[in-house]
């Protein structure tokens, strides 16, 4: 449809000739006084009224369409906020999405297409790492600037780093060193690890196991569920067997609704303390008090008493009205502020050019209360991983509404919960070895 | 080790009659239409979904029915009337799909199978418009809730009765094909339909009947799989592949191929979960594989002419 309109505002080929000549021959003599290329560029880009076109590479169906759909809503809102200031550059931001279906050979194709075809300028979103790190694969080859907004394995700013991608998540690691020292005193030091088998999975629990031995704690056993499990029975029977003081979960999506239904109906969240590395708001909106058991981590809460917060709330409800979500989460939250951010970089480069805003986003600090948490934020360049505050929450059994059903334990500054394997083990490409991308 | 394994094994059977349970109303019409049904896992969630609305009816049914009187009922008397009825809203449903799917009887199966694919997206996006996106709960009576102590390992209550809920639809179903004339219609019906259509008994009205009868089963197996599996729209698509695994397993067309081919899907499931847990969800498969390899018309299936 959109290639359509543009074919209908072309208008005759003479005309759209003598159009072309015309705007050259500007081009060319406002360059003699618009001094460096990259602003008379823009300028024209600005001219041509092109739209800025940003993939929105997320899931619609399979084991995080929830959460796709939650980011995808974020990321939105972000760019209606740039749009009605009248775009960015001077150009409008014309949104495309694509189901990558939780599927990462889905995620290439999806990436290639809305690159080659649909000339998008940037890449956003992706919650499975899997995906993510098949997206940036192919960003990177083109050279687009990719950001993954939700997936967190460790390893998506370790050794599937990108220049071109950004990972706007805290990771596996950040929330395993904000919990397990913790976890170990309080509760024992004999863990059972369950762990979703693919990619965030794997490296999260490799995380908390390396931890959790290191302060002291056996792990008795790793139990890996593969995605889409739908009867953890037996997983249930064998952690009976087992006796572990903790079960600590890598578990998301639908599998991790599904295991906390089946946990509560066998009484065993009553029995061992229950770690999930990290939480997700649409996994976890919707289910019944009992289900929310034990201690997860967060980026983000809506009720966080910090300026900003509460109008934060109130424009995702005006934008949304009648969501059965009625208040964002953390996967709404960092599809919006990634959003946010990369527009905010593209505007401060002045320009698409993909090294130019990957210069503007490396070490790029963002404050507190820009990012509506406790403690100021930065993007690794060594990494390009953004740095953020770590929030411990368990279930609040003192809402002050309906939604309210997380109590904020903690917050940790980011300084302390690093990931000090990432920089290892990241490899960047250079950016002679990135191709030149801008659209 | 026999009394590690012991609970396993039987956590095995029971997730077994739970598979079975999900592909009853799927092997009906394969079987007997020689239809493959891919909208089986969209009804599935449907009748999770009519059972929500009938066990705790929204506000916004207010004008229709009196609501404070029937909130005021037991949850269990709404459970068993959400058991009761909402396959038979869902097979009414269901019927409406069959008076569509006539036009592809004779034709190659590929419209049949682009058909009901149709359908079942069309009915996933339609419950996801109605009943939104986030995870729902299906009310349970209190006396199918908690925990039991088997031995000195706790098992849910719940899965105990979806269990009972199993081998007595199983029972009913196998009952009601050979012990009543209309079963032994549906059967002759898919043996010889013409032979059937000679002796005046309407050929529409069968498949009719027993297209809603399998979609009312499948209706039923969402209801009792709700507090299992959980409530979401797509929840359907989690049914339909391991129905379809285990009738072709069973051998099409034959009901206890089906029930036995759950049972050992259950079984491999369960005790990889246990000691292999990274193969449980792939064991099936390579059940499935390794069955067809050497039989490639499944356990109980008929022979077919390249057999002989």
């Amino acid at each position: 449809m959109r290639e359509e309109d543009r074919e209908v505002n072309a208008g005759p080929a003479p005309d759209r000739r003598r159009r072309s000549i015309v705007a050259a021959l500007a081009a060319g003599s406002t360059a003699t006084f618009f001094g460096p290329w990259k602003v008379h560029h823009a300028w024209a880009q600005a001219a041509q009224r092109k739209p800025l076109v940003v993939g929105l590479t997320m899931d619609a169906s399979g084991q995080y369409a929830a959460s796709g759909g939650m980011e995808r809503l974020g990321a939105m809102m972000a760019i209606k906020e740039f749009n009605d200031k009248g775009g960015v550059l001077g150009r409008r931001i014309e949104a495309i999405h694509m189901d990558t279906e939780t599927t990462p050979a889905t995620g290439s194709r999806v990436a290639e297409r809305m690159i080659t075809r649909n000339e998008a300028a940037f890449l956003i979103g992706a919650v499975h790492s899997g995906v993510a790190n098949a997206i940036s694969q192919v960003a990177q080859k083109y050279g687009c600037v990719y950001f993954n907004t939700n997936s967190s394995s460790p390893t998506e700013s370790g050794k599937d780093c990108h220049r071109v991608k950004f990972v706007w998540d805290g990771n596996g690691t950040n929330f395993a060193h904000a919990i397990v020292k913790n976890a170990i005193r309080v509760n024992g030091r004999n863990w059972v690890l369950l762990t979703n088998d693919y990619v965030w999975g794997h490296n999260t629990s490799k995380a908390t196991r390396s931890l959790a031995e290191a302060n002291g704690a056996k792990i008795a056993d790793e139990l890996l569920v593969p995605q889409n499990t739908r009867d953890f029975s037996s997983y249930l029977l064998k952690l009976q067997q087992l006796k572990p003081d903790v079960v600590a979960t890598a578990v998301g999506g639908d599998d991790i609704k599904v295991l906390r239904q089946q946990v509560v109906q066998v009484g065993l969240h009553k029995r061992m303390a229950w770690l999930n590395n990290q939480q997700d708001w649409p996994d976890v909106y919707g289910l019944g008090p009992e289900q929310i058991f034990g201690v997860f981590g967060t980026t983000w809460y809506y009720r966080l008493d910090l300026p900003g917060v509460k109008e934060f709330v109130a424009a995702y409800q005006k934008q949304y009205p009648g969501m059965a979500i009625r208040v964002p989460g953390n996967v709404f939250y960092n599809g919006y502020v990634a959003t946010r951010e990369l527009l905010r970089a593209v505007e401060e480069a002045g320009t698409t050019n993909n090294h130019a805003v990957i210069r503007k986003l490396e070490g790029r600090r963002m404050t507190a209360r820009d990012r509506m948490q406790h403690f100021d934020a930065w993007i690794d360049p060594a990494t390009h991983q953004c740095q953020q505050t770590i929030y411990m929450a368990a279930y609040n059994d003192q809402a002050a509404e309906k939604d309210d059903i997380f109590r904020i334990m903690a917050q940790v500054d980011a300084k302390d919960v690093v990931d000090q394997d990432a920089p290892k083990s990241c490899r960047l490409e250079t950016f002679e070895a990135t191709p030149t991308y801008e659209q | 080790m026999i009394g590690a394994l012991a609970p396993h094994l039987l956590n095995g059977l029971a997730l077994g009659l739970l598979f079975a349970l999900i592909a009853l109303g799927f092997m009906l019409v394969v079987g007997l239409m020689e239809t493959i049904n891919l909208a089986h896992g969209s009804f599935f969630a449907l009748g999770m979904y009519v059972a929500l609305v009938i066990v705790a009816p929204p506000s916004a049914l207010a004008g229709l029915v009196p609501l404070d009187a029937w909130r005021a009922l037991p949850v269990g008397w709404r459970y068993a009337t959400a058991l009761a009825l909402a396959p038979l809203v869902v097979g009414a449903v269901g019927m409406l799909l069959e008076l569509m799917l006539r036009r592809t009887y004779g034709r190659d199966p590929l419209y049949g199978l682009l058909l009901t694919f149709g359908a079942a997206l069309v009915l996933e996006e339609a419950i996801r418009a109605v009943f939104g996106s986030t995870e729902k709960q299906l009310p349970l009576p209190d006396a199918l809730s908690g925990a039991v102590l088997v031995g000195d390992l706790i098992y849910a209550k719940y899965r105990l009765w979806a269990c009972a809920f199993a081998a007595a639809a199983i029972a009913a179903l196998w009952l009601f094909l050979e012990k009543t004339p209309y079963g032994a219609i549906i059967k002759a019906g898919a043996h010889d339909s013409e032979m059937v259509r000679a002796l005046g008994i309407d050929l529409a009205k069968l498949r009719l009947a027993v297209f809603a009868l399998g979609v009312a089963l499948a209706a039923f197996a969402g209801i009792v799989m709700s507090p299992i599996w959980g409530m979401r729209p797509h929840v359907g698509v989690d049914a339909v592949v391991p129905a379809f695994l285990i009738i072709v397993l069973g051998g099409v067309g034959s009901f206890w191929g089906a029930v036995v081919a759950a049972l050992m899907v259950g079984l491999i499931v369960g005790l990889a979960g246990a000691y292999a847990s990274e193969w449980s969800l792939l064991s099936m498969y390579l059940l499935f594989i390794a069955v067809v390899t050497l039989r490639a018309r499944g356990l109980a299936g008929k022979k077919s002419v390249l057999d002989t």
